[in-house]
């Protein structure tokens, strides 16, 4: 990070967040404000100040963003992705149960690597559409995998962290992975 | 602006501020101009979300400037003042005119 580069995460945040029209406006608009206050202050008061307008604007932005049919969008391809990568964790699992191994110790070691690698597809998928789509893909996954996690569907004997894993690391894959692979439409770090 | 449709309070005071920055001001320049007028320290995203408003009331028109490397390469978006804005808040003046007329001596009792 550069002396004039704002902070990463907050300006992802905002590209999530913030509705499409004035998404460059907002960010263009802080992004100046904070490389003036870099050369008046210091960089962390300037982080500081950067942070607390990400964070009070993201509650207007979401409420704008409901208004508009911006976040109807990002749910629609989300629950779509949501769909083809069930589909594909399904077949890749039955494959695996039925010819590959149909142990089911071994079918407890592979379930994490396709639930894992299905979420990472699913969330770059996402993100090359609308990078506010991976937010609510994360949150499908986490909320199924709860709900799979109460109603007790893997019957074969698994210790805690194992089904903590999938809770935790399935969401977390649909958002970091874009952005290891640079998927998502970011433009956060002025250069 | 309809009959009994006021303007919000964030609404009145971002269109004042458009007026007084005459010609057309983005957002961070029109909470610069809220900032050191009334001290009110108002988000950046609550701007943008009120002007994206009074835009879809046609009471304020935008247009995009030309990218700068300060922004990062991202564009500016210049909001003026329509001629419906400036109607709607001569209605919100009057009416304000209007309630408060004769309640200043009341205001030291309350």
């Amino acid at each position: 990070m550069s002396r004039s580069s704002p902070p990463t995460l907050a300006c992802w945040l905002l590209e999530t967040v913030v509705p499409t029209p004035y998404r460059e406006a907002i960010l263009g608009d802080l992004i100046e404000e904070y490389t003036l206050r870099t050369e008046s202050t210091s960089r962390f008061t300037a982080s500081r100040w950067f942070w607390s307008q990400t964070c009070r604007s993201v509650p207007s932005m979401v409420w704008s963003s409901l208004r508009s049919r911006d976040c109807l969008m990002s749910m629609s391809i989300a629950m779509s992705v949501y769909i083809v990568m069930e589909i594909l964790a399904y077949a890749a699992d039955l494959t695996i149960s039925k010819w590959v191994a149909p142990q089911p110790t071994t079918h407890v070691i592979l379930a994490p690597i396709i639930f894992l690698t299905t979420t990472a597809i699913g969330g770059c998928v996402a993100a090359r559409f609308r990078p506010g789509a991976t937010i609510v893909l994360a949150l499908m996954v986490m909320i199924t995998v709860a709900i799979s996690i109460d109603l007790k569907v893997c019957t074969i004997p698994v210790p805690w962290w194992y089904e903590f894993g999938f809770l935790t690391l399935g969401p977390l894959a649909v958002i970091i992975t874009p952005r290891l692979f640079g998927r998502s439409k970011q433009q956060g770090a002025v250069t | 602006m309809k009959r009994g449709e006021l303007l919000g309070s964030l609404e009145h005071i971002i269109l004042l501020a458009l007026v007084r920055l005459d010609g057309g001001a983005h957002g961070m320049i029109v909470r610069r101009e809220i900032e050191e007028r009334t001290g009110r320290n108002i988000s950046i995203g609550a701007v943008y979300a009120t002007l994206e408003r009074l835009e879809a009331k046609g009471y304020v028109s935008s247009f995009t400037g030309e990218p700068t490397p300060q922004r990062g390469g991202r564009a500016k978006r210049l909001f003026r003042v329509e001629a419906a804005g400036k109607r709607a808040l001569e209605v919100s003046e009057q009416t304000i005119r209007s309630m408060t007329a004769g309640l200043k001596d009341r205001w030291g009792t309350i």
